[in-house]
């Protein structure tokens, strides 16, 4: 690498005012990258709310084995119904939406998206289906869960299932205008000497989901165009005494909804390759294998998805699935290991970002393990639609991809406000989500296993004890989310003043002011050639550029206490 | 890491590490028993045995990535006041070799044995003991056939809540349903097969005899696809029996049930009613002396007599005991007000109907019945096997109408109730004026 040479800002220091945004620029229209990846977050991170107080109320029910919380097992249906769906379509994949939005021109040095009034208008979807999925628990709830089989959706299910329906119908375009944007912008707005190789991993990651959402969320919607009217103008697609097939939405849903997992961990896996780098200050290990395995995970990731119909294929069709889904654990396994090898050697920096990056290597490899055992179909007889799949969709969903978007939070936290989250608060974040987490799901994969199926109200008297564990767990978990909430609040008005660098991070988004100005960037950015390239004398030179153009941070995050002689402004430790 | 000079140590190191890994794989993968139900069957057996062997290279995996991770938040933290970078490594060719090749090895492993166990259970076995299934909102019924014995060439059948068998002797399954997707899930049998609308799905299993059991042994069988409201209430149970003889007694006192069963029809009405072998119950709200159900989907049947009598008739022109039959035979014919389209086609032979017509009719508030209902000779004790509708899943609802049943359009244009049905055996003396 000795042809790098250390490239040095000609700018002039500090030229941009600081821009001066107010709460309610968030809450119009507006086709700034920057304002609506905030206005997704910040959107989605209700409705993560919204979803988590329905998962409280689950586990309330579920403290004993019978009906006690609700009346009827149509009110429990409906929760864990609507739990899954907001989670899954109003958090989880806006919320990743925000963080590509907000991050991929930044990380491109580019001014905005390539389609910045399209940005918006894929946003604006989300409130109104929003609404109709909340309205959808007013008018008859929908009780067919998130996967809306027939002809339990069909003929069996209230009102609220076609609104639910249209939700998620609508959230599936906002999704497709969103990664169209993704793909154009990656394709055509780099900067000129930024090859393929030179991007970010976040920036591969979007772009590998994005492909998914473009090929598979088509599918989704023809599905639900069929259950829509089946439901509504008497079509029987599904109504197998009138000429329809009920497997026939399973092997589309699923069609879509199994790549639907990798459009929610993908994004974190390159959120994880970020932090885990920066704050490690180490290179990422194998860089074009943990890119190129993106992609492998989005291809393979469309031949497995009837490995979620082990009980209702025909059998001998479950072969060739089980093989496919056995084939995808080669990929991941070979992030979980390139991971590991990027912090071995390196200078690990316990940041907020960072427990939460190093926890999602924890909990995902267990998700990944159950992943490989569902796979194999006499085991999965015994376990489909037990807890034993709650527990390993929730290490990959939980474990996996809100440990990422909680490590995301604390890592760009300062680009997009200009201000420091408080780390210690952010510890205890850590440690509550990370107990609270292991001890709500891992005895679940037990219940499940010793005969319990997802998806009751009432179970049988032997399930209490560990369903007792899971519960009580869980309400600590969801206390836990607060803690971040409450150090935004405070860290938003009296946080510590972040600087243009913070963590003294090699890619593109932090060779700018924080908040960066409207046009993300005065005059052309300069790259480092290597996004990755901890551990050069150039990279030091380069980040020094950086603090000289932008004004050196108060002090190296690394530690709370505050070095001798500097004066920090923060107030709330 | 330094394995482009591999010395000595770094050979001992990772030789001990790896059987560490192997030994802790191998104690964690010894917890099986723990977290299974007891090994019931066969298959069981086979599949425990094989997640045994994947809890060993997961248990292994789990403590190689959680050690690793462990170790190295321990031996690589910064240091305080630390602020140089790590070394700048890229990577190592020949390791990212090794963590592609060795999970690759480890998936071919485990699919090759998933394979060979899956095969193997669901391979038809010798001398199967066919029983069929039938799964409906919220209940699980079992249908066993054999030789008539009053005329062996015709079949006998009857219906039970309970799915008996006995050790050793292959059990397959042919299961439908009458409504939605239902999947039939015995834990303590491991296996596990969707019910689905349109199709007849098979499931196999041969019980074993498990240690430390009591016989006959009683093992739950769950409703694992969510089917509605009372989803986590659909539960049956397998009865296995310790010997052939055993099983033999229990089947030849359900024969004799059916060979005679009881004369007086509001009896034998109220006796199916109270099997659960269709699943009334789990949708219907009944408070009587004997039955208690407390269903939420349908209609009261507390009364159901007197509204057969009074506005039903009125609103349907069929007599009570000919609409109560319509309701059962076609339950979408004619809707109680506020219900949807919501009971299924049960199929429910013709005797048992009318036993079922005649119990309802005597519920009343006055507790005099609202009508009568008598059998036909063919119904009776020692009556030869009357032709049970077949339950196909292709079969419209048309197909299994038999137009010489009572209720008919016809019917309903003549008013005088022994007109109604003149060559059929259901009389209807309205006892409420209509």
């Amino acid at each position: 690498m000795a042809s790098i040479s250390v490239p040095v800002g000609g700018v002039p220091t500090q030229a941009a005012p600081r821009p001066r945004l107010r709460a309610s620029d968030f809450l119009r229209w507006s086709v700034d990258h920057k304002i609506i990846g905030v206005q997704y977050m910040v959107t989605s991170f209700v409705f993560f709310l919204v979803g988590g107080t329905l998962a409280m109320l689950i586990r309330w029910e579920l403290l004993t084995p019978n009906l006690d919380l609700v009346q009827t097992g149509s009110q429990y249906n409906s929760l864990f119904s609507v739990h899954g769906l907001v989670m899954i379509f109003l958090w989880i994949i806006p919320m990743f939406a925000g963080f590509g939005n907000y991050l991929v021109p930044l990380m491109l040095g580019a001014k905005d998206m390539a389609f910045p009034w399209l940005n918006a208008f894929a946003f604006w979807l989300i409130p109104p289906a929003g609404i109709l999925m909340l309205g959808s628990m007013l008018v008859g709830a929908p009780e067919a869960g998130w996967t809306q089989y027939p002809p339990l959706s069909t003929l069996f299910s209230g009102d609220g299932q076609t609104l639910a329906a249209l939700a998620v119908h609508l959230l599936g375009i906002s999704s497709i205008l969103g990664a169209i944007n993704f793909i154009v912008t990656i394709k055509n707005m780099r900067p000129a000497g930024m090859s393929y190789w030179q991007m970010p991993l976040f920036v591969w990651a979007i772009l590998a989901t994005s492909i998914i959402v473009v090929m598979a969320t088509p599918f989704l919607a023809g599905g639900l165009t069929l259950l829509i009217l089946d439901r509504i103008a008497g079509t029987t697609f599904f109504d197998a005494n009138r000429g329809g097939d009920v497997l026939l939405w399973q092997n589309v849903f699923w069609f879509y909804s199994h790549p639907a997992v990798y459009i929610m961990v993908l994004p974190g896996m390159g959120v994880l390759s970020d932090v885990l780098t920066t704050h490690s200050r180490k290179p990422i290990f194998g860089y074009k294998m943990v890119a190129l395995s993106s992609l492998a995970i989005a291809l393979v990731g469309f031949t497995v998805w009837a490995h979620h119909m082990f009980t209702s294929l025909q059998p001998a069709l479950r072969i060739p699935f089980m093989i496919t889904s056995m084939i995808i654990a080669v990929p991941t396994g070979i992030k979980i290991f390139s991971w590991l090898g990027t912090i071995w050697g390196g200078k690990i920096r316990f940041t907020s970002a960072m427990l939460f990056s190093l926890g999602f290597l924890s909990m995902f490899v267990i998700g990944g393990i159950t992943g490989v055992m569902l796979a194999m179909i006499p085991f999965n007889l015994h376990v489909h639609d037990t807890y034993f799949v709650v527990s390993h969709l929730h290490f990959v969903l939980f474990g996996g991809s809100v440990f990422a978007i909680y490590s995301g939070i604390y890592h760009w936290f300062p680009k997009i406000t200009g201000r420091m989250l408080n780390e210690r608060l952010g510890r205890w974040h850590f440690v509550l989500t990370y107990l609270g987490f292991f001890f709500t799901f891992f005895p679940m994969h037990f219940i499940g296993m010793l005969g319990m199926p997802r998806r009751v109200a009432v179970y049988l008297p032997e399930f209490q004890g560990l369903n007792t564990i899971a519960s009580i767990s869980s309400f600590v978990l969801g206390l836990s989310t607060f803690l971040l909430v409450i150090n935004v609040i405070i860290s938003l008005r009296n946080g510590r003043i972040a600087g243009a660098n913070p963590w003294r991070s090699l890619t593109l988004e932090w060779a700018t002011t924080s908040p960066p100005p409207a046009t993300n960037f005065i005059g052309d950015p300069v790259m480092f050639p290597d996004p990755y390239g901890y551990g050069m004398p150039e990279a030091a030179a380069y980040l020094e550029s950086i603090d000289r153009q932008f004004g050196a941070p108060a002090r190296p995050p690394v530690t709370d206490k505050p070095a001798p002689g500097v004066t920090v402004v923060e107030s709330g430790d | 890491m330094n394995s482009t000079k591999v010395g000595p140590r770094t050979v001992v190191t990772l030789i001990i590490v790896g059987v560490l890994l192997i030994v802790g794989g191998f104690l964690i993968s010894q917890a099986t028993p723990l977290i299974f139900p007891v090994e019931a069957s066969a298959e069981a057996r086979q599949i425990d045995q094989l997640f045994r062997i994947a809890l060993l290279i997961g248990g292994a995996i789990f403590l190689l990535v959680q050690g690793l991770l462990a170790y190295s938040v321990w031996r690589f933290r910064a240091r305080a006041g630390d602020l140089s970078d790590g070394p700048n490594i890229h990577g190592n060719t020949t390791l990212e070799i090794v963590w592609t090749a060795i999970p690759a090895v480890i998936v071919v492993v485990l699919t090759v044995l998933s394979y060979s166990v899956w095969t193997s259970i669901q391979s038809v076995k010798p001398d199967e003991q066919a029983v069929e299934v039938q799964g409906a909102r919220f209940n699980w019924a079992f249908t066993y056939s054999t030789p008539d014995p009053r005329d062996s060439s015709k079949t006998l059948s009857f219906k039970s809540t309970e799915l008996h068998t006995y050790i050793g002797r292959p059990v397959r399954l042919e299961m439908r349903t009458q409504d939605v997707i239902h999947s039939f899930w015995v834990p303590a049998m491991r296996i596990k097969q969707d019910v689905i609308p349109g199709r007849v799905t098979e499931y196999r299993f041969t019980p074993v005899e498990a240690a430390g059991e009591t016989y006959p042994a009683r093992y739950p069988i769950q409703c694992a696809e969510l089917c509605g409201a009372e989803h986590g209430n659909m539960i049956a149970w397998v009865v296995v029996h310790q010997t052939e003889d055993d099983y033999t007694a229990w089947f030849n006192q359900e024969v004799d049930k059916v060979l005679n069963p009881p004369a007086d029809p509001v009896v034998r009405g109220e006796g199916i009613l109270a099997s659960q072998v269709y699943p009334c119950h789990t949708c219907h709200v009944l408070n009587t002396e004997t039955l208690q159900w407390a269903g939420n989907v349908g209609p009261a049947l507390n009364g159901v007599g007197d509204r057969a009598a009074g506005p039903r008739s009125t609103a349907t022109g069929l007599s009570a005991a000919d609409y109560l039959y319509q309701s059962i035979h076609e339950p979408n014919a004619y809707l109680a007000p506020g219900f949807g389209p919501l009971m299924p086609q049960l199929n429910i032979p013709e005797c048992e109907t009318r036993s079922i017509v005649a119990y309802l009719c005597t519920l009343t508030s006055s507790g005099q019945p609202a009508c009568t209902v008598e059998l036909p000779p063919e119904c009776g004790a020692g009556a030869p096997p009357e032709a049970t509708p077949e339950a196909t899943a292709e079969g419209t609802p048309e197909s299994s109408f038999d137009p010489s049943a009572p209720p008919s359009g016809e019917g309903a244009s003549n008013p005088t109730p022994e007109a109604t049905a003149p060559a059929a055996d259901v009389t209807a003396e309205a006892t409420a004026a209509p």
